[in-house]
């Protein structure tokens, strides 16, 4: 080997070696700001001017009173950092809520939508505060950034000898350790989480369960599985298994779940949610989220209209679903608490059947039930033919 | 429990105005042909109104960020690097445009800091849509739009109107600027590089500004400017960047 290309490899290794070395990072304090000259400014400056985004995007949920409960639920979760985090209700199908930097916290409708207390609600808030005193973003950015910086000396090194399959491997192992960090940054979360939510007076055991139905959610999805290698998170089973075993251990006496309140304060949005989620056409996950609703028991009307959307929405794909659709439909009905629209679908479901009367019953229903329907021209075209 | 996301460098779902922001971005790849500074003017294809005198001219804040580039070629924000730039620029602004023919109203928010109001940022952000448009469809041959041949006539429509009400200004001068420069890292990689004959990017400057006209919206000036030289940091660099990108604006 050309004595020249040994020593350019041998100084790539060297910087390589530089570039590991971690430092070490301490919590946020209330109030706490970062000097201008850090990197953490930086993301800072960045998340700051991403909020002002969020602030306005027509995916916010603005509702005042909701808006207030979840404020009031986090603050009393955590007094000390109520100040310094602003939470932003995003309109959005699947489970989910992020944390920024700067303190920005995104909350998913999804979110609220699986969560089936106040219990299991501060566990995510608990989670997502954690990514924010931890600094996981600045600890993460530091993580990548040191892990790309040694991966290019490494590859440059392994190229200069003629050794770049060496680097290509090298790609792949740092790709997984970046996202084998952050998820531990995950289970931190979840950990200190849990003990916040638990000290807070919340039902530890509340806590796995949302890794149940997530877990069942995930059998029954149609979207494919990935490799843990590549994930950003653990996965849901240990998860659930380790928040399980955090439970046991939690002695507590007085523990409360707060469904009551949780169940009368997002009452009113749960439609809504439910419709987003139908949209993803993930049916067998959309599935599971009904069973769990249902389950839980609320406004089991609603619910079975929108058992009854799935199964009219799946049956253009899949044979024998417009029959339940109907069955569906009509418990709705019977039980109470759908929305009007029941009797537009079941209508729909009539006519396109040939059952014209059975349709025409339905449409004078709707037509009855929602005095502001804004297609009541077009139901009304629909009857004049049926005539 | 955040679940599927973890606190984030980057939005996971992007709203358009953070797609808006990272075209910007690419843009200045798309255009790194050379090592000099490129600018590239386009002037409204409607006649450009009767400017007077007293041309009151809204200055918006500029939209600057100062990274530095790492061995691996990340971005990494740098808070301080970026407010020295941002000052630079609007002392440029302010002394370039003291020589034209209109009066300069800086932007001012409720709250008296460099934030926006709610009241302005649908305007802002619709502007960055546009200007992110203009850039992607008129600066980049490929992305050419066949209605948009030979043609400039972008506009913000109405929503201009909120600003001419709130500041009494006819124009609004927008300005976006972003800045890089090479980690020590980074660095040594394209020494490193060079000895082998391989050229390895470093720092990368890209800006753009546009003017519009605040009765009609429509976007009367733009230019853009690329360059791999220069240094916001530095008051000098940053007022012959602010100047190249000033460059024929009608006033």
């Amino acid at each position: 080997m050309n004595p020249w290309r040994g020593l350019l490899a041998l100084t790539m290794v060297a910087l390589l070696a530089a570039g590991c070395v971690a430092q070490p990072v301490v919590d946020i304090k209330p109030g706490e700001q970062p000097p201008l000259d850090t990197d953490e400014a930086g993301f800072w400056m960045q998340m700051n001017r991403i909020e002002q985004r969020v602030r306005t995007s027509g995916r916010v949920v603005r509702d005042p009173e909701l808006n207030a409960y979840l404020r009031e639920i986090f603050c009393d979760l955590s007094p000390n950092y109520c100040g310094d985090i602003r939470l932003y209700i995003v309109r959005s199908p699947g489970f989910n809520a992020a944390m920024m930097a700067n303190g920005t916290m995104q909350l998913w409708t999804g979110m609220l939508l699986r969560v089936q207390n106040e219990a299991q609600l501060a566990a995510v808030l608990g989670h997502e505060l954690t990514h924010y005193l931890r600094r996981h973003t600045l600890q993460k950015w530091r993580d990548i950034r040191a892990k790309t910086d040694a991966l290019v000396f490494f590859q440059f090194a392994t190229t200069v000898v003629g050794l770049g399959i060496v680097g290509i491997v090298a790609q792949v192992a740092t790709l997984g350790s970046i996202q084998a960090f952050n998820r531990d940054q995950e289970r931190e979360s979840d950990r200190v989480g849990f003990e916040m939510m638990a000290e807070a007076g919340y039902e530890p055991e509340a806590a796995p369960r949302i890794w149940d139905a997530l877990v069942a959610e995930k059998e029954a999805s149609y979207r494919p599985k990935g490799s843990i290698f590549f994930a950003s998170h653990p996965t849901s089973e240990e998860r659930r298994e380790t928040l399980a075993e955090m439970a046991a251990a939690y002695q507590t006496t007085a523990a409360e779940l707060g469904r009551k309140r949780f169940v009368e304060m997002t009452a009113g949005f749960r439609g809504g949610w439910l419709r987003d989620e139908l949209r993803q056409r993930d049916f067998g996950a959309m599935q599971v989220v009904l069973d769990n609703l249902k389950q839980a028991g609320a406004n089991l009307g609603e619910l079975y209209y929108y058992q009854g959307e799935l199964h009219r929405l799946r049956a253009e794909t899949e044979e024998g679903d417009s029959d339940q659709a109907v069955t569906a439909y009509e418990k709705a009905i019977g039980l109470g608490g759908a929305p009007p629209e029941v009797y537009r679908a079941l209508g729909l479901i009539h006519w396109s059947a040939k059952r014209e009367s059975e349709a025409k019953l339905a449409f004078e229903a709707y037509l009855s039930a929602a005095a502001e329907a804004p297609d009541r021209a077009m139901i009304e075209h629909y009857l004049g033919q049926m005539q | 429990m955040s679940i599927r996301i973890y606190p984030k460098i980057e939005c996971r779902a992007p709203t358009p105005a953070s797609r808006a922001v990272r075209l910007i971005a690419t843009i200045g790849l798309v255009l790194f042909a050379a090592a000099c500074t490129q600018t590239k003017v386009f002037v409204s294809d409607t006649e450009l109104p009767e400017i007077s005198g007293t041309a009151r001219v809204l200055l918006m804040p500029s939209d600057v960020q100062v990274s530095e580039l790492t061995a691996a070629g990340l971005l990494e924000p740098n808070a301080a690097w970026t407010a020295s730039a941002r000052t630079n620029i609007e002392t440029a602004l302010n002394s370039l445009m003291s020589g034209r023919n209109a009066r300069l109203v800086h932007y001012r928010s409720a709250t008296g800091d460099d934030s926006i109001d709610e009241s302005h940022l649908q305007a802002f952000k619709l502007h960055e849509a546009v200007g992110a448009t203009i850039l992607v469809h008129k600066y980049v041959p490929a992305m050419a739009l066949p209605t948009k041949k030979d043609k400039f006539d972008w506009s913000m429509g109405e929503a201009a109107t909120v600003l001419r009400h709130s500041f009494d200004a006819d124009y609004a001068l927008f300005v976006y600027f972003r800045d890089s420069f090479a980690s020590s890292g980074r660095a040594a990689l394209i020494i490193f590089s060079a000895l082998l004959g391989v050229g390895i990017p470093g720092g990368q400057q890209t800006g753009f500004a546009s003017l519009v006209d605040l009765r009609s919206g429509d976007v009367i000036w733009f230019n853009h400017l690329f360059t791999e030289t220069g240094d916001l940091r530095k008051p000098d660099s940053a007022h012959s960047a602010t100047e190249s990108l000033l460059k024929n604006l009608p006033l």
